[in-house]
């Protein structure tokens, strides 16, 4: 049956400086459909919905809805427009209310000028009833759940008449059960009518919930084809262009002593909540241990604790035999621990300083880089010289600013910079989070070596391939303990679950 | 018309990079010729400005400037020739170039008589501001010092002369480094913002100096009638080497200035403690994470800085005060500290760009003030508030992030073409 | 009012908390005994005050109210402290000082340019823009606002201070624009345009008094055409509230509005609403349709219509003449207030009735101790400023987005 497409975008081109984020990109929505956009990290993916959305203006290209022509230039008119989007990081204001983030700039209004709170409760309420999304409208937002956080994101787009929804990697931060909900959601959407852009860079999701897909890859299209017939393999190629090596070769590994032991570890976080609940793991030498799980639920307090950037409120951390707990990170580091930092921008560099300062970040007070006091410049460069070009990092000299560069790269200097140090046990945690398949690989190929070589390697990822792919051993970690211990065999269904607690329902 | 939100998602390529925060622009990599330019557009910038609101008031800025020129004694270098001078601390005579004892000597003597202070100042913003902080309280850091360098120079009299000297001085900077210390551990252990808390510290040094100098006061001379302090001993003033000693030659401060220049340059780029303060001042989270102590650095970056402001103040004490009054203190005009505050941020917190700014500074203090300016051109206290306006002209277009400017206008020009 | 209530319902009365909030009341009880009207002259009930002070003090720090705990342990001490010291003065020397309807009086009428600094800080700072210019914004409006009252004098008579508030709030306005400007559309660090403001402010204001009237200072007749007092004669029969609310400045009531309005306006408008996001989080702001750069430059000019008013109640109401330089730090107070009061309305006027109450005292003090002392007394409302920042700031508690540029591109 051929049916007008309910929005059609045409010839889309969008420059950002440096790089051709999307290239002539066709994309069409059927009434009442789910489409999903499929493509990895840097495919352009975003940047279009962006532009569909109203946050970018396209430098070609145009945007039909019901056949007439769109002016999206802003998000109010991409808004009237019927369209609203579920961004990847919410944006909500975590001080405010549930109600007060949904009704924000369309208050209802008591007597003219005073913010009605009856009646905005109210229509939450009503929202909520009707499409079954469940939240309470005076809860702070900083308080509930990531899934009820998403909900409110939703409701915020329903309640401003959204026909079109645009939900932009919804279960990146979702646990299995509650990823299992949002399908649920998006059903009951679909039947009420609304249409629905899937955007995500996970094969088996989309091929669940998706009726029609479509693949981008470095900014084109590459086809759009319906979900049943589809396969994981064949969706991968397209992603990819070549045959994806879904795992990495490795060697069987040869464990010897424990390098790293945790026991009976708690830590708080930072609003005073028990965050790691009597957690106790050990990693040998020689081996990979993958801690699998769900955002917040533990590992980076548990990662702040064993690196001495956390306080520890009880329990012992033993690196190589001796007792660290509670040493400082400097003391940590001495130690021989290396930390590949979850956030390279926020802790793992300084963007300002040059490739050779960065590469000397934990160098810097000893000898040979510094005598007395002062820095030795010419060691600190000629070693930043020898570290780039083994760990193949391009884009810049010793002297180029860490900013310069781009994401893989600089996530190479913060894996040259620990693995120089030569720690007794490397924690690299999301150590392949925004990075290209190249870098992927590359980081991979690392983290092995490191691995046969002797050392520890405490692996900590949000992706399951990931962790399925590099780990001798795999952790699942849920509400701050250690609930499951699986070999690398097992399959994503069991570590899932594992992940969700093992089948406890979650509260609402 | 669209407005486009800044996304972190597209990592395909090097990114241009977020656009250099206010701290990455003023600890400025760039240096030499090409870092130079910002300031001197600056300059030229405030002087205009300043120009067109002379105009305003139906005089002749060429004319007025013209006049401020002549105070300040830079045009020193211009005779050049060959005259019979005096040497420093002896009575020989030997050939110069130019002619030390000219009135464009006397005057190029002032200028850099104020200098002196100005840059040790403006260091004390400068070094804490490479941290991320923000030390507007130099001010008070100064006068902690040169109160203190007052009560140790007209005490302890019969000391030898270099001892008294460098005691004076010493007592003087730890003063001053006590001072700015407090705020930094204010800072480091309560979080609490460095400007508020300087600026705090600034007003109680004043009136606890006023006090201390007033009638009845501890500090208060044997001359019961005015609020002034005695004067130090003559072995603890600095040496002149440069004038006529009795009408405020130029002492040896200016070399000790100078000096900690270079001090500062060796300390920020060469140090390992000028590392940590960088890292700390971009990244704190970063800086941590490499194992340095954040709050160990706030805090010493403020002692240090109060450190140079301390011994700004017993610098001038030692220098050509020799006492202290209790409206001195309370002077509002010429303020040494806020005068350096504008040097630094004009210098780009380098320690080059402080030295040139800070004889800017100098010289503009130097040539509008009463003695040196011609009073029928312009009013010398009308003079020192036109001084203020161009600092703070100079500092309002210092903090113009020129990258940022440019960025925009292109960025405005492209859509108007598109 | 029922949230209020519901707040009041919450409380542990026996809760380590409220110890420690007890033992900080006690302590100000101890000193508060030593002086009038009770001028109780035998140190053991101080003492004893005192003392329970601190023990409650440590029982609360030990149970983990460490803010708390510690300040109820420093009221105690200070407060034995104080009452000691009260009694080595004479009953007439503290009665010539301490006539509490005179200070508050004074309080009052020290904390009204506070207030206007600080609410305006409090607009400025909830948009998420630092506000370091709160000074130079007093200032101006201090010169501006009585340099439009003399002129107007002529043709407006007694009515020329409404032309000096005008006057003052477009000189604040203005000086708010070039913030505005720079900190929004070029993105500058917010704390060096604030303090090149402040610069400007005290050049230009300096330079056109001394030119305006440099030789004479400014006409003696203000007093004449300055910001009335309103006489509530109703009032003033009333002893104690009599002599504080009888005969306050225009002003002063308005300040009491301000701070009323300013609450419903954040807390219960729509518009409140907006504010507060785009200084949390103004990317959400904006993806929801509000112009974050619109409700910035409102906001930040706002604020200096507001703090400049105050400075014209300093020049036209207080001390009725402008000098060079007459606010002293008066702006960074009120920027402190409102820290203090952890950018709400109320606890913002707290705080600078609290400064206001320490100015008051400073002018006082010297009429029991000798005029000698009187200089150094004028740093403690600096001082108490720096103890209150220090003992009570809570990082987390500013707006989220205070102090950084929103970048579009």
């Amino acid at each position: 049956m051929a049916e007008a497409p309910l929005l059609e975008l045409r010839g889309i081109t969008k420059r950002f400086p440096g790089v051709l984020a999307n290239d002539d990109v066709s994309f069409d929505l059927r009434h009442g459909e789910v489409h999903a956009l499929l493509g990895e990290n840097g495919a352009g993916k975003s940047t279009l919905m962006n532009i569909l959305y109203g946050l970018y203006t396209p430098d070609e290209g145009a945007i039909l809805l019901n056949g007439k022509e769109i002016d999206v230039g802003s998000t109010k008119a991409s808004i009237e427009h019927g369209i609203g989007m579920v961004h990847q990081h919410f944006m909500l204001i975590p001080v405010m209310t549930v109600a007060e983030n949904i009704v924000l700039a369309t208050e209802p209004r008591k007597a003219g000028i005073a913010l009605d709170y009856t009646a905005a409760r109210k229509r939450v309420r009503d929202l909520s009833d009707r499409y079954g999304l469940a939240v309470d409208p005076d809860a702070k937002i900083e308080r509930i759940t990531v899934g009820q956080q998403q909900r409110v994101e939703i409701l915020k787009a329903l309640y401003r008449g959204a026909e079109i929804l645009i939900l932009d990697e919804p279960t990146a931060v979702l646990t299995p059960q509650e990823a299992r909900e949002l399908f649920e959601i998006i059903r009951s959407l679909q039947e009420q009518g609304k249409s629905i852009i899937f955007i995500s860079h996970k094969l088996n999701e989309v091929l669940e919930i998706a009726d029609r897909i479509t693949v981008l890859r470095r900014g084109k299209v590459v086809d759009t084809i319906p979900a049943e017939g589809a396969t994981e393999p064949g969706l991968a190629q397209m992603m990819v262009g070549r045959e994806v090596l879904l795992r990495v070769d490795k060697k069987p590994s040869q464990a010897g002593s424990p390098l790293l032991q945790v026991e009976d570890l708690h830590v708080f976080d930072d609003r005073g909540l028990e965050a790691v609940r009597g957690l106790s793991l050990e990693v040998h030498a020689g081996e990979i241990v993958g801690l699998a799980g769900v955002d917040a639920n533990g590992q980076s307090e548990l990662i702040d604790a064993i690196a001495g950037l956390r306080a520890v409120a009880s329990g012992t951390v033993r690196l190589d035999g001796r007792d660290v707990t509670g040493d400082s990170a400097r003391e940590m580091i001495d130690e021989g621990l290396g930390h590949i930092p979850e956030d390279r921008h926020r802790r793992g560099l300084v963007l300002p300083f040059s490739l050779a300062e960065n590469l000397a970040l934990h160098a810097y007070r000893k000898a040979p880089e510094s005598r007395r006091g002062l820095l030795q410049l010419s060691t600190i460069s000629r070693r930043a010289k020898r570290l780039l070009q083994e760990f193949d990092v391009r884009g810049g000299t010793p002297d180029t600013p860490a900013f310069a560069l781009s994401g893989g790269n600089q996530q190479k200097v913060v894996l040259a910079r620990e693995i120089d140090a030569d720690p007794k046990v490397l924690i690299a945690a999301q150590p392949t989070r925004g990075l290209d398949v190249g870098a992927i690989e590359f980081v991979h190929r690392r983290l092995v070596e490191q691995r046969d070589a002797g050392r520890a390697v405490f692996l900590i990822s949000l992706e399951l391939e990931e962790i399925l792919s590099l780990s001798d051993r795999i952790l699942v970690i849920y509400e701050g303990q250690i609930v499951r211990e699986f070999p690398p065999t097992a399959s994503e269904e069991e570590i899932g679950l594992a992940m969700t607690g093992g089948g406890r329902e979650e509260a609402a | 018309m669209s407005d486009e939100l800044k996304e972190e998602a597209f990592e395909q390529a090097p990114p241009p990079g977020e656009i250099p925060s206010p701290q990455q622009h003023f600890a400025s990599r760039f240096s030499g010729l090409t870092g130079a330019i910002g300031p001197l557009v600056t300059v030229v910038l405030a002087f205009l400005i300043s120009g067109i609101a002379i105009l305003a008031i139906g005089k002749d800025p060429l004319k007025v400037y013209r006049a401020f020129w002549n105070g300040t004694g830079l045009n020193f270098f211009y005779h050049f020739g060959s005259y019979s001078i005096r040497i420093p601390f002896g009575t020989t005579h030997v050939w110069f170039w130019w002619d030390t004892a000219s009135i464009s000597a006397q005057n190029l003597q002032q200028t850099l008589l104020t200098t002196t202070p100005i840059i040790l100042t403006a260091l004390a913003l400068a070094l804490p501001f490479r941290a991320g902080m923000f030390n507007i309280g130099g001010q008070g850091q100064y006068w902690v010092g040169s109160i203190i360098t007052v009560w140790v120079g007209e005490s302890f009299i019969g000391l030898n002369g270099p001892v008294h000297i460098v005691l004076c001085l010493v007592v003087g900077t730890l003063g001053g480094a006590a001072w700015a210390g407090l705020a930094g551990i204010l800072k480091a252990k309560w979080g609490v913002h460095e400007v508020i808390s300087t600026i705090m510290l600034n007003w109680i040094a004043i009136w606890t100096s006023s006090w201390l100098l007033g009638q009845g006061g501890p500090l208060q001379g044997s001359q019961k009638s005015i609020p002034v302090s005695n004067s130090i001993a003559d072995a603890a003033k600095l040496p002149i080497f440069w004038g006529p000693k009795l009408l405020q030659g130029l002492s040896i401060g200016i070399f000790i200035a100078v000096a900690m220049l270079f001090v500062y340059w060796l300390l920020i780029n060469r140090s390992t403690l000028g590392y940590e303060i960088r890292a700390v001042g971009f990244n704190p989270d970063a800086a941590r994470y490499g194992g340095m102590s954040v709050a160990r650095n706030y805090f010493l970056a403020m002692a240090i800085a109060g450190a140079f402001a301390g011994l700004a103040g017993a610098i001038d004490i030692l220098g050509w005060r020799y006492n202290l009054g209790q409206l001195d203190v309370q002077n509002q005009a010429g303020q040494i500290g806020f005068i350096g505050l504008a040097a630094a941020l004009l210098g780009r917190n380098t320690a080059l760009g402080v030295g040139a700014a800070s004889l800017l500074f100098g010289a503009l203090l130097t040539g509008t003030s009463g003695r040196q300016l011609d009073q029928s051109i312009f009013r010398p206290d009308l003079a020192g508030d036109l001084t203020t306006i161009i600092q703070g002209l100079v500092v309002l277009f210092v903090g113009l992030n020129l990258g940022a400017v440019a960025v925009w206008w292109r960025r405005k020009l492209r859509r108007v073409a598109a | 009012m029922t949230a209020l209530t519901a707040r009041f319902e919450r409380v542990e009365w026996f809760a380590p908390r409220m110890i420690g909030v007890y033992g900080i009341v006690l302590g100000a009880l101890a000193f508060w005994l030593a002086l009038p009207p009770l001028v109780s002259r035998s140190s053991a009930l101080p003492v004893l005050l005192g003392i329970l002070a601190i023990a409650a003090g440590i029982w609360s720090f030990s149970r983990g109210e460490h803010r708390v705990g510690g300040g109820a342990i420093v009221a105690g001490i200070l407060g034995i402290a104080l009452a000691l010291m009260a009694l080595q003065s004479s009953t007439g020397h503290l009665k010539t000082v301490v006539v509490w309807s005179a200070l508050f009086a004074a309080m009052l009428r020290y904390a009204t340019p506070l207030i206007f600094a600080a609410i305006g800080g409090l607009y400025c700072e909830r948009s998420g823009v630092v506000n370091i210019a709160l000074e130079g914004m007093l200032l101006s409006g201090a010169f501006f606002g009585l340099w439009a009252a003399v002129w107007a004098h002529g043709w407006a008579g007694n009515a020329a201070w409404i032309v000096g508030l005008v006057g003052a709030a477009l000189a604040g306005m203005a000086m708010a624009a070039i913030h505005a400007v720079w900190a929004i559309h070029f993105k500058v660090d917010q704390v060096v345009s604030g303090t090149a403001i402040n610069f400007l402010a005290l050049g230009i204001t300096g330079y056109l008094f001394i030119d305006k009237y440099g030789d004479s200072g400014t006409p003696g007749d203000i007093t004449n055409y300055g910001i009335p007092d309103i006489h509530l004669g109703f009032i003033s029969g009333i002893p104690f509230f009599g002599a504080i609310f009888g005969q306050l400045n225009l002003m002063i009531w308005l300040s009491f509005l301000l701070v009323i309005s300013t609450w419903f306006f954040v807390f219960r408008t729509p518009y409140g609403l907006r504010l507060r996001a785009v200084g949390e989080h103004p990317r959400a702001a904006d993806t929801v349709g509000i112009s974050v750069y619109k409700v910035r430059y409102i906001a930040v000019i706002g604020s200096g219509a507001i703090a400049a008013m105050g400075g014209a109640y300093l020049s036209l109401g207080f001390v009725h003449s402008f000098n060079e330089g007459m606010t002293q730090g008066i702006g960074f107070i009120g920027l402190a207030s409102v820290v203090f009061g952890k950018w709400r309305p109320f606890p913002t006027w707290g705080a600078t009735l609290l400064f206001g109450f320490s100015s008051a005292l400073a002018d006082r003090l010297p009429n029991a101790y000798g005029n000698q002392w009187g200089t150094l007394f004028q740093a403690l409302p600096y001082a108490l400023t720096l103890i209150a920042v220090a003992g009570v700031v809570g990082r987390s508690i500013a707006p989220a987005a205070s102090g950084r540029p929103y970048v579009k591109q």
